[in-house]
């Protein structure tokens, strides 16, 4: 039973960090209509912004947090610059932007390789290594950080664009982006809102995962492919969507890691996307709301 | 004034013509075709701009103006030539109007004969680097089929050749299978592979199934690293049957790598052609992504066309796998790296998506940069992603939509430079123009404009006076022009004068120009003499001339 309720926390913990970067891949599609595969790429910016901060500026653990957070708006931004503004009107976009958003991730990698080295960095704890003890379940301090910036962040997101005369842009973009461009929403103006809170979103699950796991100029891979996976099991372009399919993605692992073998994680997780999918080839958003023509 | 005398003389005063008017002051002579040419004229500056495609045109014998050679036993000719008769000398002329076979000749025999040519010091590692293009072109080539002619946007290409690869390799060690048996074991392992990664094709579009198979891709990944049976360990599966013999010279041995990766090529693009240029290709050119219902509407079963296509292409990518297996007597993990999807589209981005040489080129010039260029270290990735970059942002289908392009980009500057040069004569608006039936009515309207702007300009004080003091007779040349347009004026509401009493009352009257209908009366001033309405008529048309 301990046992079963260790591997949720785990699966919880796991599903917050990668539904960060799922919601940030949900909202670009959503909104700009572009499939940003740079995320990995995004991530590795970030992480390494944060361990630049933390060696030259300030040791702090939130400031670093802080710092990486930062440094993924800056990458999400240059991603904007690079890829979006310059190809968003121009035919084919969307494979064209999937395209460049490779290019700058096979760029910016590669970059990254030769500035820090293969090596790999480890970001300090942000949240210190007490414990606490509930129902005579241990948790430590860096998931309930985890869990509990991430739950913070994505609030706040879903805030902002709930409330705010920004988000009620990009809400009228992601409902219909042709219209809300004839009533005068800028489409690049958005594209860079867009992209620096997505690419703040990125910057923190980055900043989360490299405390606990190790830090190199490819290591945004994985979770971008993960987060890829729950964006599209959730249906692209909803963060509800989004949301219950990281809890779902985050069950499974654990479930699956303690019963059939940690190898064979990725098999049930592909298994169970393919069959939602094949009832419901918009994935559970597509239960939930209106999913963005693809 | 100007020094030459200004004056008409009256060729009728020898003859003492009545009324005098032998000698009047008149105005300086005005050419009245110089409206006409300055009507005409270009008043923007014209930029030379292309109208037609340079195309190369062959002579020919004879008056056989096209070739009746064929490729035996079917019926299609050799190239495909047009043949036309200049328009200037009349000669009889061929044009080639598909080029393609000639370049895609001459390539490959370069390709067949490179070992003989290639530069003695570092051929081996040229013909090594070729062995790659040629198994990264084919498997290219299929994967051109499955995005561009089955518009299934897939990136699980390199995971069903690493899974063939791997699969034919470690059958080929454990049981001991012979090298000729990978491949084809490889097509149904393939076949089964693509079966699998087909179902949900079917049912999702576009992105979602290529971000899907990404995620396949790298399952594949994970479960071949981490799996003991496939060498985890050892970073890959080595010790397959290959039919390279190690006793050969090793110069052989690259020489039998080399073709028999160059057979692979060949056999790819054969499958390439008979696929995409045959009916099931035909069908799903009729439904392109997004005019599918249309497709459908019309009888096309495109589901059913672009599954098959999947599936063909899928034990061509089996096929390459055990080949590759054999190949290199083993296989490696990197086959499954993100990075090597990034290289794959990387290659058919550049070279252009959907099209068999943009796939070839596209990979002949990444594998050069990637394999051949090595000292360039790391840059060189920097340099492919530049090169990618540059393709998305400027080029709408890689380098072999270029020529397209340029030739879209010609058209739409040769029409704004072409509507810059359009001048209207403001006569008549353009709509009026076209709904007019009357197509002589536009430029007897423009005539008319031209002609009116010349005699407002030999208006003046001179003719006027002239025309005072005799109306009828012979006049000036400058007056002899207003009143000659003034009398051919049509009839509707044409100035006539009316004598209410001879010798004492005439008024102006204006025709209605309808027969039956009476002419109105214009204004009620009372002339005393005809020659004073003929005047004041005159100065009536004189100022509806200068106003209108």
């Amino acid at each position: 039973m301990n046992d079963i309720v260790f591997l949720l926390i785990n699966g919880i913990t796991v599903a917050c960090i990668y539904g960060l970067v799922a919601v940030a891949v949900s909202i670009t599609w959503s909104a700009l209509g572009l499939l940003n595969l740079s995320y990995g790429f995004i991530f590795s910016f970030a992480g390494y912004g944060a361990w630049l901060a933390e060696r030259h500026l300030w040791g702090e653990p939130i400031f670093v947090l802080f710092m990486g957070i930062a440094a993924g708006v800056v990458g999400g931004v240059l991603v904007c610059l690079l890829v979006f503004i310059p190809v968003h009107d121009k035919p084919n976009f969307t494979i064209r932007g999937m395209i460049g958003t490779l290019a700058v991730s096979l760029i910016g990698g590669q970059i990254l390789l030769q500035s820090f080295g293969p090596k790999a960095k480890l970001l300090p704890e942000f949240f210190g290594y007490s414990k606490i003890k509930i129902l005579d379940v241990t948790l430590t301090a860096d998931k309930i950080g985890v869990i509990i910036s991430s739950i913070i962040m994505l609030t706040l997101v879903v805030k902002w664009m709930k409330s705010s005369r920004r988000g009620l842009e990009i809400r009228a973009m992601m409902m219909n982006p042709h219209a809300a461009s004839i009533v005068g929403i800028g489409v690049r103006k958005t594209g860079i809102y867009v992209m620096a809170v997505t690419g703040a979103m990125t910057g923190l699950s980055a900043a989360l995962l490299s405390q606990t796991y190790y830090l190199s100029p490819f290591s945004g891979l994985t979770p971008m492919i993960k987060g890829v996976s729950i964006a599209l099991l959730g249906g692209l372009g909803s963060v509800r969507g989004a949301v219950i399919a990281a809890i779902i993605l985050g069950f499974n692992e654990a479930l699956t890691t303690k019963f059939i073998g940690g190898r064979y994680v990725l098999i049930t997780q592909f298994t169970l996307i393919i069959i939602v999918l094949i009832f419901r080839p918009r994935g559970i958003a597509g239960i939930l709301d209106k999913a963005r023509e693809a | 004034m100007t020094k030459k005398k200004n004056t008409w003389k009256n060729p009728l005063a020898i003859w003492g013509a009545k009324g005098g008017n032998y000698e009047v002051p008149t105005p300086p002579y005005k050419d009245p075709h110089d409206i006409w040419k300055k009507t005409n004229s270009y008043k923007v500056p014209i930029k030379k701009i292309g109208r037609f495609h340079y195309e190369y045109k062959s002579s020919n014998h004879g008056n056989k103006i096209w070739n009746r050679l064929r490729w035996w036993p079917t019926r299609r000719t050799i190239l495909w030539t047009k043949g036309v008769y200049n328009r200037k000398s009349l000669k009889a002329e061929k044009i080639r109007k598909d080029k393609r076979p000639i370049f895609w000749f001459f390539g490959l025999l370069f390709l067949a004969i490179a070992p003989f040519i290639l530069p003695e010091g570092n051929k081996t590692a040229l013909l090594t680097a070729g062995g790659i293009f040629g198994i990264y072109a084919s498997i290219n080539l299929c994967w051109t089929l499955i995005i561009g002619t089955a518009g299934i946007f897939s990136l699980a290409t390199y995971a069903i050749v690493g899974i063939s690869a791997f699969f034919t390799c470690w059958l080929s060690i454990n049981l001991g299978l012979p090298w000729w048996t990978l491949p084809l074991i490889g097509m149904f392992i393939g076949l089964g592979f693509g079966i699998i990664i087909a179902l949900p094709a079917l049912r999702l579009d576009g992105f979602y199934y290529g971000l899907l198979t990404l995620g396949l891709n790298e399952l594949c990944r994970v479960f071949i690293t981490t799996s003991k049976a496939f060498g985890s360990a050892s970073g890959g599966l080595f010790g397959a049957d290959t039919f390279i013999n190690q006793d050969w010279t090793p110069m052989t041995q690259t020489y039998a790598s080399y073709y028999s990766a160059f057979l692979l090529l060949i056999a790819a693009l054969f499958l390439f052609r008979f696929v995409d240029g045959k009916r099931i290709g035909r069908i799903l050119k009729l439904a392109p992504e997004k005019k599918e219902s249309f497709a459908e509407a019309s009888g096309v079963d495109y589901k059913r066309a672009r599954v098959t296509v999947f599936l063909i292409s899928s034990v061509a990518l089996g096929f390459i796998g055990g080949f590759y297996a054999a190949y290199y007597r083993g296989v490696a993990f990197n086959l499954f790296d993100f990075h090597t999807v990034v290289m794959g589209l990387a290659m058919i981005t550049i070279g252009g998506i959907g099209r068999s040489e943009g796939a070839v080129v596209g990979t002949l010039i990444i594998v050069i940069l990637d394999r051949v260029l090595i000292e360039l270290g790391p840059m060189r990735y920097i340099i492919i992603g530049v090169l990618m970059m540059f393709t998305i942002l400027f080029l709408r289908n890689g380098l072999f939509g270029i020529r397209k392009q340029f030739k879209e980009w010609r058209n739409k500057k040769k029409n704004e430079v072409r509507s810059t040069r359009v001048e209207r004569g403001g006569e008549m608006l353009p709509e009026q123009s076209t709904e007019m039936d009357n197509k002589d009515e536009v430029y007897r309207k423009r005539y008319d404009k031209m002609q009116r702007e010349f005699l407002k300009t030999l208006i003046c004080n001179e003719i006027i006076e002239e025309h005072k003091n005799k109306p009828l007779g012979q006049h000036s040349e400058a007056l002899e022009r207003v009143l000659y347009y003034f009398r051919r004026a049509a009839m509707n509401d044409k100035y006539v004068v009316k004598c209410e009493e001879p010798f004492k009352k005439y008024k102006i009257m204006a025709l209605s120009g309808v027969r039956g209908r009476s002419p109105r009366l214009v204004e009620d001033k009372v002339y005393p003499s005809v020659t004073d309405a003929y005047h004041g008529l005159f100065l009536r048309r004189v100022q509806d001339l200068m106003e209108a």
